[in-house]
């Protein structure tokens, strides 16, 4: 049994070659129908199961009725025919006057960013903070597999990854945008890049390193299928400064920096902190002794290691360690003047943070863009020592003290830095023996957290999209034909071998005339194989080309250059 | 013939709902938006072709609307929709029952005027001839173009290229060759100034056939003519040239000769004026030199770089003081000055010379030509009609097309018109040659039965049977197959090395491949192999990076 009546996708019915079919406008698939099925589909908006058998089974035989139940179910079960879901028409109706943005994220689970608990990691947390300050700019829909609405202007709809390609012209008349997390492993978002119709393409993306290379090998393969209307986001300057050294343009990796609720991460009265964990954990060394603190998984790569080594340096002061656990660590004797705090929600960090008298994040994985957790406790007036790799200083600036750390610049893949902890334990100290110096951090630190808001962030989203339809709009199809045809050998040329010309030939295939009335326009046979690739390949597919075919990168760049030119030029 | 469709419409609805057009595939379930030119197409696709689908239509949609639609339609092939390859079964017979039903229609583009000025006046003779008995085997159409609304003035069919009168917008875009895709068995270009016609080359399906003269007026831009033409052809396109030593050319350059063919002018040859004898006094009268009737006539039939061409004969005729030596040389008759005294340059220039030519080639006792590019096959066979024997000075040996009539010296040139030959060698040959004998005799015999392997009629013939060849020949269009796995060029880092490389990651199998390969396939979506092969070389050679 379906469960009629349901609401019936937007569909239409026709017949050809004696069939019936209905087009569903809404999924852009075509189904052929049955006269039992033609007979239900009348009744299946109105009628409850067996109020339709009722009625079928006055033409048809019962095996006939089943069997188009399970043809039926088969169909909703493929997202066909029937709205899955709360019957959201009206909605989308009332609030269409605002642009809205489709969000796809494969896996994840859509109710977690409104439930902030139960997000886990920085990058899910940052991703969680965005999304719900970016509806005050803009709809939400997220791609899914049911119509429902999630809070107001976010909803869940009906799209899923395999329905994308086939309702491209749809998506393209709906959405302002489609805005995406990069996860390396995803297959279902390169083959999109390959269709016009599709909006603005934003492509959060994070760690360049690391995972033996696979990330930035991932997002190698983005950067070269994306359409020039598409483009990465990453939280601070340092992704596109790393890929710089990689690609030609890294004018496709916009900063989108990340922002601190700076009213619920807030300066206390530090005494106050202290006392309140104290009294939570029982050590009352805390409202003694100055205090260090590290907020963070318990892990290698989050540099647990060097943190450990820091408590071994300073027996004088206290390292408190705040995260879900202590990982492998708990099973090693640990030095005495360590203390775990324990896991806490949310809305308790600030006292946590506040507790802390430095912050020290010693993280060595490489994959720190931006540091949500030092922009926390610097927005809580905590000054921070952080390693000088990665994104991370920058985000610091001037409120904070930046620990050296041995760079392996070299090796992408897999270890990336070792943060000194001697350096780290010199800074440290001397930003708990300087009184003065601490409360210019402190008060710059917390001046520096509020200009971090995600109010911004969420407002640069939007503005990204526009300037990614403004450059949507500067697209030329490069229609031009050329051909390559041996050229004759010149006369004081020692070699009398036949060389390589591309000749162009036309402004496209369809016989229109060539720049010039009477001349064939010659140009080398590296700007022809530009051109030739430029029509079903991007320019970032052709600066792959070019790199391996000419050995001077800045001749192979000027050749780029010059093609599209050429093209644009000519359009 | 017209011209044949690609791609077969899969089962399918249209309708319309909310503004909106769709249409269904019926056949794979697949849902369309399109729109209103998207639409007008679709119900012409099946029973129109390209041609008559914009002619149609171009009143109404702009015309780069029009082809975006049917690009749009077809591209849609790419994911399986809508369209499918047609596979058309190779029917070698088909050909054949159409050429006895009907003569072929084929379109000759008529652009000369430029030519006019750098042709000789036989070689535009030669057209001229070629055309009148070419139109008894197949029927011949040029295009004429006129705008709308200006007056009407219809250009007259000439003698026996019919013309079609088009008359196009002011502002047309599409160029002569888009009128060949109406009904064209094939397409006979003439011309050696490659401006549009080079975009015929880009008319699906119609054979074309390239004649190529290798005329001395054009020989600076002759070698880079013939690499580009058989850099545009399909294997359904032939080039023709007029001596076999303008193939042995091509090939001796590594370029691709198998669509190649040689093909001489017909000739015409009048009936002797009385003997010898008779004809070598004319020749002494018309030239007022005595000589001519005492001393033999070699006769120079040349092809030189005019320059080089003149210090060459001087030196020649001082070589060989006891010959009387006539030149026909169509560029240093009017500006060779002062030749030796044994030797007369002449070229045809008009109707009255031309009649007179017959008398100076009886005269002949041996018939003398560089075999090099600029070098008239046409004349060279007409000199020796009477039956003078020939002294090729050939690079590539005995030129087929005289083989048997006489011998060769070995020679060399270069694509710059530097010529060399052993002036004693040459000297003892004619020496030798000019003595009756046995093999003599024979080379006489066979010299004047010329006249009958070179007939205007059989290269007529032999002509039109390129097209009918052209189309059955195995087809290496482009661009109809995409790869099943799109290729993305992208970096890819090597962690166990560090290196960023080059590579291709490809869809749908989800792997990195070869990047070679992948480019190769890349290229060939738009280029024809021997294109695409040419590209490879230079980057092997040239580039500073093999692949």
């Amino acid at each position: 049994m379906l469960g009629f009546p349901k609401i019936l996708h937007q569909l239409h019915i026709f017949q050809a070659g004696g069939e019936f079919y209905a087009a569903d406008l809404e999924k852009a698939r075509v189904v052929e129908l049955s006269a039992i099925m033609m007979d239900t589909l009348k009744l299946v908006e109105t009628q409850t199961d067996d109020a339709i058998v009722e009625t079928l089974s006055a033409s048809y035989e019962d095996d006939e009725i089943s069997e188009a139940f399970e043809r039926f179910a088969e169909l909703e079960k493929e997202g066909l025919l029937f709205n899955r879901g709360e019957d959201l028409r009206y909605s989308f109706k009332t609030e269409s006057k605002w642009r809205k943005l489709l969000v796809v994220i494969p896996g994840i689970n859509v109710d977690s960013f409104f439930d902030i608990e139960t997000v886990s990691a920085g990058t899910n947390m940052a991703l969680s903070y965005m999304i719900r300050h970016l509806v005050e700019y803009t709809d939400l829909h997220f791609a899914g597999s049911r119509n429902r609405k999630i809070t107001n202007g976010v909803y869940e709809v009906d799209i899923g990854i395999d329905d994308l390609i086939r309702l491209r012209s749809k998506i393209a008349e709906t959405y302002y945008g489609i805005l995406t997390l990069h996860q390396e492993h995803d297959r279902w978002l390169l083959p999109l890049y390959q269709y016009p119709e599709f909006p603005p393409i934003l492509v959060q993306c994070h760690a360049p390193r690391g995972h033996a290379g696979h990330a930035m090998n991932s997002i190698f393969r983005h950067y070269a299928a994306m359409r020039d209307c598409d483009g990465f986001t990453a939280p601070s300057d340092y992704v596109r400064d790393f890929y710089a050294d990689y690609v030609w343009d890294p004018s496709f990796f916009h900063t989108l920096p990340n922002g601190v609720d700076s009213k619920l991460f807030r300066p206390m009265d530090k005494a106050a902190a202290k006392h309140e964990i104290a009294e939570e954990i029982g050590d009352d060394r805390i409202e003694i002794a100055p205090t260090v603190g590290y907020l963070s998984r318990v892990q290698s790569e989050k540099g647990a290691s060097v943190y450990l080594k820091l408590a071994e340096l300073n027996p004088h002061l206290l390292f408190l360690i705040a995260g879900p656990n202590l990982g492998r660590y708990a099973s090693r004797e640990l030095p005495n003047n360590l203390v775990y705090v324990g896991f806490h929600p949310r809305e308790k960090l600030p006292v946590i943070y506040n507790a802390f008298d430095v912050y020290c994040f010693p993280s060595m994985s490489g994959e720190e863009t931006f540091g949500l957790t030092v922009l926390e406790a610097m927005a809580c007036g905590v000054p921070p020592i952080v390693p000088n790799f990665d994104g991370v200083p920058s985000v610091v600036g001037d409120a904070g003290l930046v620990a050296d750390a041995a760079n392996f610049d070299h090796d992408v893949a897999t270890l990336v830095s070792y943060p000194c902890p001697v350096d780290f334990s010199v800074k440290i100290n001397s930003l708990l023996n300087n009184t003065e110096m601490w409360d210019g951090f402190s008060e710059r630190a917390r001046q520096r957290a509020e200009k971090f808001t995600w109010h911004k962030t969420a407002e640069r989203i939007v503005k990204l999209f526009e300037m990614l339809h403004q450059k949507k709009k500067l697209i030329n199809p490069n229609k031009l034909l050329n051909v390559f045809a041996p050229t004759p050998p010149v006369e004081d040329e020692e070699s009398q071998e036949l060389k390589c010309r591309s000749v162009l030939l036309s402004m496209n295939a369809n016989y229109e005339r060539c720049l010039m009335r009477d001349a064939v326009y010659p140009l080398r046979p590296e700007d022809g194989v530009v051109l030739s690739i430029l029509k079903n390949h991007t320019p970032r597919e052709a600066e792959s080309i070019l790199a391996e075919l000419v050995a001077d990168d800045t001749e192979a760049k000027a050749i780029l250059q010059r093609v599209r030119g050429l093209i644009d030029a000519t359009t | 013939m017209v011209s044949r469709r690609r791609y077969r419409l899969k089962r399918h609805h249209k309708f319309e709902q909310d503004g909106h057009k769709y249409v269904a595939d019926l056949e794979t379930g697949d849902l369309i938006q399109i729109n209103d030119v998207e639409w007008e197409i679709l119900g012409r696709y099946e029973s129109q072709t390209r041609y008559q689908i914009v002619e149609r239509l171009k009143g109404k949609y702009k015309l780069t609307t029009i082809f975006d639609g049917i690009e749009r339609l077809e591209s849609l092939r790419q994911q399986g929709s809508l369209l499918s390859p047609i596979v058309e079964p190779v029917a070698p017979t088909r050909v054949k029952d159409e050429q006895t039903d009907r003569v072929p229609k084929l379109l000759v583009p008529f652009h000369f005027t430029n030519e006019k000025t750098a042709l000789d006046y036989l070689t535009g003779l030669n057209r001229y001839q070629f055309l009148k008995h070419l139109s008894a085997f197949a029927e011949l159409e040029t295009l004429a173009f006129s705008e709308i609304g200006a007056e009407k003035n219809e250009t007259p069919d000439f003698d026996e290229v019919r013309v079609r009168n088009l008359r196009v917008p002011k502002s047309n875009a599409l160029v002569a060759p888009w009128y060949a895709l109406d009904g064209y068995d094939g397409i006979l270009l003439l011309s050696q100034f490659l401006t549009d016609d080079l975009l015929y080359y880009r008319v699906p399906d119609v054979p074309i056939v390239h004649c190529i003269d290798g005329v001395q007026q054009l020989r600076h831009s002759l070698l880079k003519t013939l690499l580009t033409l058989s850099a545009f052809q399909h294997s359904k396109d032939t080039l023709v040239v007029k001596a076999s030593w303008m193939k042995e050319w091509l090939a001796e350059l590594g370029v691709p000769v198998q669509n190649v063919r040689v093909i001489p002018d017909g000739i015409d040859v009048v009936p002797p004026i009385g003997d010898k004898a008779l004809a070598k006094q004319h020749t002494a009268a018309i030239f007022e030199k005595p000589m001519f009737t005492k001393q033999p006539i070699v006769g120079l039939i040349s092809g030189f770089e005019p320059n080089r061409g003149a210090a060459w004969i001087s030196a020649f005729a001082r070589a060989n003081p006891h010959l009387a030596v006539f030149v026909y040389d169509a560029m240093l008759a009017d500006h060779y000055q002062h030749p030796p005294e044994n030797v007369v340059v002449f070229s045809a220039d008009d109707e009255e010379t031309r009649s007179v030519l017959p008398i100076f080639f009886q005269a002949l006792d041996l018939v003398c030509f560089p075999a090099m590019p600029g070098t008239p096959l046409s004349i060279v066979l007409e000199a020796m009609a009477f039956g003078a024997p020939c002294v090729a000075l050939s690079k590539y040996g005995m030129p087929e097309e005289v083989a048997g009539a006489g011998v060769a010296v070995n020679a060399d040139w270069d694509h710059f018109g530097n010529f060399h030959v052993s002036m004693t060698e040459l000297s003892k040959t004619i020496y030798k040659w000019l003595q009756p004998s046995e093999v003599r005799g024979l080379c006489e015999d066979f010299s004047q039965r010329i006249v009958q392997r070179h007939t205007r009629k059989d290269t007529a013939q032999a002509i039109v049977q390129l097209f009918a060849e052209g189309l059955q020949r195995e087809t290496d269009d482009f661009g109809t197959q995409r790869t099943l796995f799109p290729p993305i060029f992208c970096r890819r880092y090597e962690p166990e090395t560090g290196a960023l490389k080059s590579s291709v990651y490809r869809l749908g199998i989800n792997r990195y491949d070869d990047l070679e390969t992948a480019l190769a396939e890349a290229l060939a979506e738009k280029h024809t192999s021997a294109e695409v092969a040419s590209v490879f070389k230079h980057f092997q050679c040239g580039g500073s990076v093999c692949i």
